[in-house]
């Protein structure tokens, strides 16, 4: 028996959605505290945000704050490192920090019925930590081991040679975050502690909790964890300054790895930081409908038409102060300089604009899926700590929705050409031998050949 | 702590079984379709297929165009995927409710008639984008095929286990249009399917649009072979030392475990966590804390369900520090594990920590709906992510001492150890 094939149902238009609300307080020691009730959610997720600036770090001690960051779970003043461990994982705690381009994150997530001692002991984490001097041999280990095994990755290393070749010398920007093996291998307890002391304090912190509060009195809490969490006597923020782009940025660097059976290409410009004027909006959507799916402009080419690559993304990636537009991915060895060219001309032909499905598919893929994106706590917590670390308000993902509504074809074009201007820093990782020459003779720049 | 996640069941009358979890607290809805088939079921000489097939099922099918699939869901606000592993393949979207018939109409027309789109040039095309996930995931990363290694060092030769789920590039290459005909003959049936809804619906209204959208396909014929009986621990231990292109050596330690639906994989599992998955486990504390001969231990098993499960403890040997030695400080510490059983903080911190990660896994719907499909497709138990917990807190520490002698002994190991060249060659 055969059926007649049943016809394509409409879909339903969702209703407008916004993110939520949280209730906010300020303790006396300038720690603002921002608590997120969200029913149903058995796993709170804190963030603690303590703006500040790789910029700060002395040259040639470059990865201590990273450093620093590793250290906060390895005990405090009240606790060994094998106490302070035990006392996390007895209750169900996980405590993670890192750093981003805003400042250092301090990541919890715990049972929401462990939640006091949770909060406790996060607060010695950042407040009260040791850096024990075993462990801090340790972790310097750790990065320098960490530093070859970036080497031996090519996204990695992409990563690393895009910010050499794509900032200013001058800029701290242009160097690991988490610090080099010449600036790591000689820091010490002393520099951690030191750099401690004068810049982590509570005036300019801030805490975001998220999950299912129920009768809890989280303020209080939070008030009784960290109310004694004394402030700096002059406390700091960071300045707020795009990093420069080098003067000679725009050209190939190829990083040669005999051998490889893929080139991982990275072709970057400038782009906006989230305070853009008139509006973020439009970025997310064009980074969508030009890299962000098998069937955006990038993919539909490269993957889907070609069979060239498992898939490349383009997207705006906002930094505290300017950004960048990256699109990246691997491709075989053998097609490297066809892909690259085909690429380069779907990212500068984009400039000519976009359609009006094309627009509209963007701006509902983003609006319509931001309801399931921001469902969890740990998904609450994590965009709350992002505005905080941007230093944007809360309402902003609202707004930023909103405004994403009204977008039409023209503003995505107007926006898009705003930063992109074919002045492209290329980056590629693979057997350089296989495709160098081809690369000379794209019109693309000088072409540089560095050690893997 | 114990759960209530809802699950309401129904089978149609085609033999698919449908799971429905309402959760009314965003405005979405997640479609998990779990066929039950991976690349245990491949044959020699067509590894890497069912998940090459995976692919194909983005390339259209009676009524929707090549790439459709991915346009029309996104277009709405859908997040949308699939993967294929040893026992299943999973296809999975999470779309506004308003949307929801759409994404069942797609994944019936899929799943019921993918073999009127099949062709020669989409098959081409996605073998090439498979051929280039293969050398991005597992070719060009250093440590990138240990997995493979594991697998074909622990299980034996023939074994369903024994290749891993991305094939090889020779099979890739054999794979044909009449293979794509004959694995979605034998395995995409209804009765080997099973279809979670997690989101803003009731039981009734989801029953009734699966049944709208799926009642049509027709039941074919077909019967799963059985699973294969549980393999016993190896009877000693074995080895493969591969030398290559790695920063630093690496040491992996695999056991063969019980099948994941027997009750002592549980114990395995937090015998595991306990000697090396926690920062206080004994292998942690040792070997990366106070001998520093280690920069990191990870440890953690894998439940399967065709007669053995996987147990993997790996270790990254600290710059200066031989992999022999630190093979030695690692048998020690196991035959301690094995004399003494896990101490107190060890036990609690494995069940406080398998808590925390079980209750976040189960926090997003989408990632709730796969875990519903997952013990509702391969061990018929879809309830099952309400009483995970209360097993775990039935384990007792003996239980973890009696299994963990049983299956983690040091005469139980497979060694695949990744060395660099200096290291091979001073050792």
């Amino acid at each position: 028996m055969t059926t007649a094939p049943i016809a394509r149902p409409e879909v339903t238009a969702p209703g407008r959605w916004e993110f939520p609300t949280p209730t906010t307080t300020r303790l006396a020691n300038g720690l603002t505290v921002h608590m997120y009730d969200v029913p149903g959610q058995y796993v709170v997720a804190a963030r603690l945000i303590v703006p500040l600036s790789v910029r700060w770090e002395p040259r040639e001690k470059e990865g201590v704050i990273s450093l620093l960051s590793r250290l906060l779970d390895e005990g405090t003043e009240q606790h060994t490192t094998e106490e302070f461990t035990e006392l996390l994982e007895r209750r169900g705690i996980a405590l993670g920090a890192g750093l981003s381009d805003g400042g250092l994150h301090v990541d919890l997530d715990v049972p929401a019925r462990n939640l006091p001692a949770a909060l406790e002991l996060m607060c010695a984490a950042i407040a009260t930590p040791s850096f024990p001097e075993k462990q801090v041999g340790r972790l310097v280990r750790t990065r320098l081991a960490e530093i070859e095994q970036e080497r031996a990755s090519a996204p990695h290393r992409a990563a690393k040679e895009l910010a050499a070749t794509y900032f200013d010398a001058s800029e701290r920007a242009s160097r690991p975050t988490a610090g080099t093996i010449e600036t790591v291998k000689g820091l010490t307890r002393a520099d951690v502690a030191d750099f401690h002391r004068a810049h982590i304090g509570p005036t300019h912190a801030t805490l975001v909790l998220a999950g299912d509060f129920g009768d809890t009195d989280v303020s209080a809490l939070v008030a009784d964890a960290f109310g004694a969490w004394a402030p700096l006597p002059r406390p700091v923020e960071p300045e707020l300054r795009p990093a420069l782009r080098a003067p000679d940025a725009v050209r190939i660097v190829l990083v040669d790895r005999p051998g490889s059976v893929q080139s991982e290409i990275t072709v970057a410009g400038p782009g906006p930081d989230r305070h853009v004027e008139p509006a973020w909006a439009a970025y997310p959507v064009l980074g969508f409908v030009v890299g962000g799916s098998p069937n955006a402009r990038v993919d539909a080419v490269l993957r889907e038409e070609k069979g060239y690559t498992y898939g490349m993304r383009a997207s705006f990636r906002p930094r505290r102060a300017g950004g960048l537009f990256v699109t990246a991915g691997s491709v075989r060895t053998e097609v490297t300089a066809d892909a690259l060219t085909l690429l380069l001309g779907i990212l500068d032909d984009a400039r000519a604009g976009f359609s009006q499905a094309e627009c509209r598919d963007g701006v509902d893929f983003i609006r319509n899926t931001a309801p399931g994106r921001y469902a969890t706590a740990d998904a609450v917590a994590e965009e709350a700590a992002a505005l905080v670390l941007d230093g944007l308000d809360l309402d902003f993902t609202t707004t930023n929705l909103d405004r994403m509504a009204a977008l039409t074809p023209e503003d995505l074009t107007q926006a898009y050409g705003r930063f992109v201007t074919g002045e492209w820093t290329i980056i590629v990782v693979g057997d350089a031998t296989a495709y160098a020459d081809q690369l000379g003779t794209l019109g693309r720049g000088q072409v540089t050949v560095v050690a893997n | 702590m114990p759960l209530d996640y809802p699950i309401h069941e129904r089978t149609l009358a085609n033999g698919l079984r449908i799971v429905v979890s309402p959760d009314h607290s965003v405005p979405t809805v997640t479609v998990n379709l779990w066929v039950g088939v991976g690349s245990r079921h491949e044959v020699a000489g067509r590894t890497g297929f069912a998940h090459l097939f995976e692919h194909l099922m983005f390339q259209g099918s009676r009524q929707v165009a090549s790439g459709e699939h991915f346009s029309a869901l996104m277009a709405q606000g859908g997040r949308l995927n699939a993967t294929t592993w040893f026992d299943r393949t999973n296809y999975f979207e999470t779309i506004p409710v308003g949307a929801l018939d759409l994404a069942l109409w797609l994944e019936a027309d899929r799943h019921g008639y993918l073999l009127d789109a099949v062709n020669q040039a989409n098959l081409d095309n996605q073998r090439d984008v498979v051929k280039e996930e293969k050398r991005q995931r597992y070719d060009n990363v250093p440590y990138g095929n240990v997995m493979r290694d594991i697998y074909a060092t622990l299980f034996p030769e023939g074994h369903p286990y024994h290749h891993p789920t991305i094939g090889s590039m020779a099979d890739l290459d054999a794979a044909s249009v009449a293979d794509v005909h004959a694995f979605f003959e034998a395995h995409y049936r209804p009765d080997n399917t099973l279809i979670t809804l997690v989101g803003d619906i009731t039981p009734e209204d989801g029953f009734a649009k699966v049944e709208r959208y799926f009642g049509a396909l027709p039941a074919r014929p077909g019967a799963a072979r059985p699973v294969l009986g549980q393999l016993p621990p190896l009877a000693e231990p074995v080895r493969l030392d591969v030398v290559g292109e790695v920063p630093n050596d690496r040491l992996h330690f695999a056991f063969r475990l019980p099948v994941e639906n027997d009750q002592d994989f549980l114990a395995a599992d937090l015998a595991l966590e306990a000697l090396g998955g926690l920062a206080i486990s004994r292998l942690v504390r040792r070997l990366v804390r106070e001998d520093q001969v280690a920069n990191s231990v990870q440890a953690h098993a894998m439940g399967f369900v065709d007669g053995v499960s996987l147990g993997l403890i790996a270790i990254d040997v600290a710059e200066g520090a031989r992999a022999t030695e630190v093979e030695e400080a690692f048998l020690e510490e196991l035959r301690r594990f094995l004399q003494d059983g896990p101490s107190p903080a060890e036990m609690e911190a494995a069940l406080a920590q398998s808590e925390r990660s079980w209750l976040t896994a189960l926090a997003a719907q989408d990632e709730r709906a796969d875990l519903i499909s997952h013990y509702g497709l391969l061990h018929n138990d879809p309830g099952f992510v309400n009483t995970l917990l209360d097993r775990l807190a039935a384990v007792s520490a003996a239980d973890v001492t009696r299994v963990a002698r049983q299956w983690l002994a040091p005469s139980a190991r497979a060694v695949v150890s990744y060395l660099t060249p200096e290291k091979a060659q001073a050792a």
